[in-house]
């Protein structure tokens, strides 16, 4: 026979389920415990059960969410990604007034044809390379429309 | 996965059963007997497997096959929910039962028990 101490042992092990749960399977589960308790079976290993199946009710229900948020992470990394591209594929730009500004422009000969000017060229590039500046750093004028249309259509 | 999504399933012939673990596949077996309650389906899966089903996996199990509509609760009976095995239900335990069966078949005729 189920003895005070048994139920209360089984009432707690109820109390770790959710209260969706609990509203729903509470009452059956509590007396679903009364009964195989009656038939000899341990209010222990009965809390147990209750225990564990507590924690798989909790456990899977996170793990959706979890995964909504995993998903939305993944979204703002991808474009937080593409942000950066868009940054580095602008790196040229400076590197074009650094140091290697001759290898710079030896590419852009390579890919342009004659330099007529080789200052007037790196104004072209800098512009060419800034997807987000549009005024020429060495000549303060805007940036020439048909080599930024020409970058547009590379990205 | 939806109701609809598991009917279909059963239906071509994939077994959904066969990650959703034992106690699922012993509920479903004693379903398919009839409806029953909670202590009910532990004295009778006791009595058919041998296994005695603890409460909270039993419920754990119910809970997950409701949600894919392989069994449905009937209204309750002062405070006990039974449970019936749906059309799904059925189709998804016989699939599971063939796959089952043929594993069983192979298995004998390998170990030299079947056939000679």
């Amino acid at each position: 026979m189920a003895g005070p101490g048994s139920e209360r042992l089984v009432r707690n092990a109820l109390r770790c389920y959710p209260e969706r749960w609990r509203s729903r399977h509470g009452e059956e589960a509590a007396e679903l415990a009364m009964l195989l308790m009656r038939d000899g079976t341990p209010a222990r290993s009965i809390a147990w059960s209750y225990f564990k199946g507590a924690a798989r009710t909790r456990l899977v229900q996170p793990r959706r969410r979890l995964r909504v948020a995993v998903g939305a992470l993944v979204a703002a990394a991808c474009s937080l990604g593409v942000s950066l591209a868009l940054l580095t594929s602008s790196a040229p730009a400076n590197a074009v007034t650094g140091p290697c500004s001759g290898v710079a422009r030896g590419a852009g000969a390579a890919s342009h044809g004659p330099i007529p000017d080789g200052h007037d060229y790196v104004a072209g590039d800098t512009a060419r390379s800034s997807a987000s500046i549009s005024i020429s750093v060495t000549t303060g004028k805007p940036a020439n429309s048909s080599a930024m249309s020409g970058h547009d259509q590379r990205c | 996965m939806a109701p609809r999504e598991a009917e279909r399933d059963g239906a071509g012939g994939q077994d959904v059963l066969r990650r959703a673990g034992d106690a699922s596949v012993l509920i479903l077996t004693s379903l398919a007997g009839g409806a029953k309650h909670g202590y009910a389906l532990i004295k009778d899966v006791k009595g058919f497997a041998g296994v005695e089903l603890g409460p909270g996996t039993l419920y754990g199990a119910l809970e997950r096959l409701e949600q894919i509509g392989l069994i449905e609760a009937l209204p309750a009976e002062d405070r006990r929910h039974p449970y019936r095995i749906t059309p799904a239900g059925v189709t998804a335990l016989r699939v599971h039962l063939d796959a089952i069966e043929r594993v069983r078949v192979a298995g004998r005729l390998r170990l030299g028990l079947e056939g000679i």
